[in-house]
């Protein structure tokens, strides 16, 4: 199967046990992202694989984002010590079942990856002074009894609804299931104010499952400085501005805000949040 | 990837009817119905994965339990007439954010559609979709019939309300037709087969709106089952139409009466015998298109 599908290894990793541990870059918050850079910055994670984009991507030219080019880019990075394999990807636009594919062939066949854990958020209508929740989709009843032992919502039940699509996650777990892999997506729900910028939180309430998962003994301190600057920054924004401070008060509530509060919430806080706060 | 039988039925010499949704879904609605009233019976699926992304998930207390893809399926009927089978698709394989067919999972779907047919030993291929025609809404559409090889033209100057290209105002034989509707016709060319693509007129102002135009279905299939000599009732199509066209007369009246004045001209162009007040001009033409695209840049896309 491995001959089909198009990755590049430099270096075969030394793994005897893994489990794989994914993130897309397009996810809301960046948090998938941020917390698999964060594992790979912590673990000393190395780049050992990618996959070729030509299949995969529109290469018609490239993106320009923050004054840089930008190219596509699907790595691979090995934390040997710990076990853990490591993918960063932008989220492919064509032929994903033979991406994904090609991730399991990897992970499979280079590193002897057993579980697969994937990282994706989800827009909630909290506040974000609530804590953040961890949710479970697995692709096994095995799966599940395993993360009973966890702090994690596993019991969810969710249909697509007319006119939206499965996430790649899905696509991933779906696939993984018919190779017998057993996999977990996991996901964190995100105050909608905060899905176009990086929530430190959600970063940290997935990352911590993922270290007592694999005894990893991470040292948060740098995280939780930034989500206390984080909160610190949001308080300013609700200190400075009545009407934030009313919108997010009534979430605290538990009260919705209309489509039209909603809006312009998002908008003050981002343009808040990006003038320095 | 490849193509998973259920069941291996024994047919005489089948034709077979493809149809995927389009502009308007004139053509999936006239197959689909087609495969209704015969009652037709499934018997074989291309795989989907190496072709669409998935469009449902199922999870249930944290399960995943399923995840479903847009459907490719086979069905066969025996008919006193002709054996038939029919291939549906829920969608049609794009590339590259496209929103018809085009490229190299097109070509390789329309070749396993073909496979399909060639195992069963039929050699003639209907596809259906839609012609986008200077035309009103109150008006018996049309059918564009274009075959891949001439000697199929004799045969189609027998059908009723059906034109050639080149009985077409302005077009002097000439087209295309854009996704698999018209890759299909061209593979088939290309493999030995004859095949005929019927298109059902819809009026140039519908083109953009998330609506079927079952009006043109019809029509469609009034050739198709006099062509396949089977006796069809359409009553389920008229009530369809009936439902549809009370929602195209509350958007027609939305559109500025200076240009629906314009669009209701369109009403008097019967090709084959112009009425008064007489066809309209080329002139009239270019303008009555400009209007339309006005109307619709200024809408921003909220059809």
């Amino acid at each position: 199967m491995s001959q089909e599908y198009t990755f590049k290894i430099y270096k075969e990793p030394d793994l005897r046990r893994s489990s794989l541990v994914l993130g897309w870059s397009e996810d809301m918050s960046n948090l998938g992202r941020k917390a698999t850079g964060y594992l790979n910055r912590k673990l000393k994670g190395q780049e050992f694989a990618e996959i070729e984009p030509e299949d995969f991507f529109s290469l018609g030219g490239v993106a320009i984002e923050g004054n840089l080019a930008q190219f596509p880019e699907s790595k691979f990075y090995a934390c040997q010590e710990h076990e853990l394999v490591t993918f960063q990807s932008d989220s492919p636009l064509a032929g994903w079942y033979k991406f994904l594919n090609s991730v399991l062939d990897a992970a499979e066949h280079h590193c002897r990856v057993k579980e697969l854990y994937t990282i994706g958020a989800m827009v909630s209508f909290s506040a974000h002074t609530a804590p953040r929740q961890l949710l479970a989709v697995v692709n096994s009843a095995e799966m599940k009894e395993v993360l009973g032992q966890y702090e994690l919502a596993r019991d969810l039940d969710y249909q697509t609804p007319p006119g939206e699509r499965p996430t790649l996650n899905s696509f991933l777990l779906w696939i993984a299931k018919g190779r017998n892999i057993p996999g977990v997506s996991l996901w964190v729900p995100i105050p909608f104010y905060l899905a176009a910028m990086e929530d430190a939180q959600a970063q940290k309430k997935v990352l911590s499952f993922l270290n007592e998962r694999f005894d990893l003994k991470i040292d948060f301190s740098d995280l939780d400085q930034e989500i206390r600057e984080q909160n610190e920054q949001l308080a300013r924004a609700r200190s400075r501005f009545p009407q934030i401070d009313d919108y997010i008060n009534r979430l605290e509530s538990n009260l919705m805000l209309s489509e039209e509060e909603n809006g312009e919430l998002i908008k003050k806080i981002e343009d808040f949040l990006r003038e320095g706060g | 990837m490849g193509i998973r039988f259920y069941q291996e039925p024994q047919l005489e010499n089948p034709i077979l009817v493809a149809g995927w949704p389009g502009i308007g879904n004139i053509g999936i609605i006239a197959v689909d119905t087609l495969r209704g009233i015969l009652e037709a019976e499934e018997f074989g699926e291309i795989e989907p994965w190496d072709f669409f992304y998935p469009k449902r998930v199922s999870i249930r207390k944290g399960i995943l339990e399923d995840l479903e893809f847009p459907s490719s399926k086979f069905y066969f009927k025996r008919t006193e007439g002709k054996d038939i089978i029919f291939f549906i698709g829920e969608e049609q394989p794009t590339e590259g954010g496209r929103v018809y067919a085009e490229g190299r999972k097109a070509y390789h779907m329309a070749n396993l559609a073909l496979d399909v047919a060639e195992k069963f030993k039929c050699r003639r291929v209907y596809t259906s979709g839609a012609a986008v025609a200077l035309t009103h809404h109150t008006t018996k559409p049309r059918v564009w019939a274009v075959p891949n090889s001439e000697s199929l033209i004799p045969e189609i100057r027998g059908y009723g309300n059906t034109v050639l290209m080149s009985d077409i105002e302005g077009r002097g034989g000439h087209g295309n037709i854009t996704g698999l509707n018209g890759l299909l016709l061209g593979v088939a060319k290309k493999r030995g087969f004859e095949a005929i693509c019927l298109m059902g007129e819809i009026p140039v102002y519908l083109q953009g709106l998330p609506l079927s135009y079952p009006k043109a279905s019809k029509s469609v299939l009034e050739v198709l089952s006099h062509s396949l000599k089977v006796e069809v009732n359409l009553g389920k199509l008229d009530e369809l139409d009936q439902e549809v066209e009370q929602r195209i007369e509350e958007f027609y009246q939305q559109i500025p009466s200076e240009i629906r004045g314009q669009l209701d001209r369109l009403k008097h162009v019967t090709y084959a015998q112009p009425a008064e007040p007489g066809p309209i001009t080329e002139e009239e033409e270019k303008r009555i298109m400009e209007d339309v695209e006005k109307f619709f840049k200024k809408r921003g896309g909220r059809g």
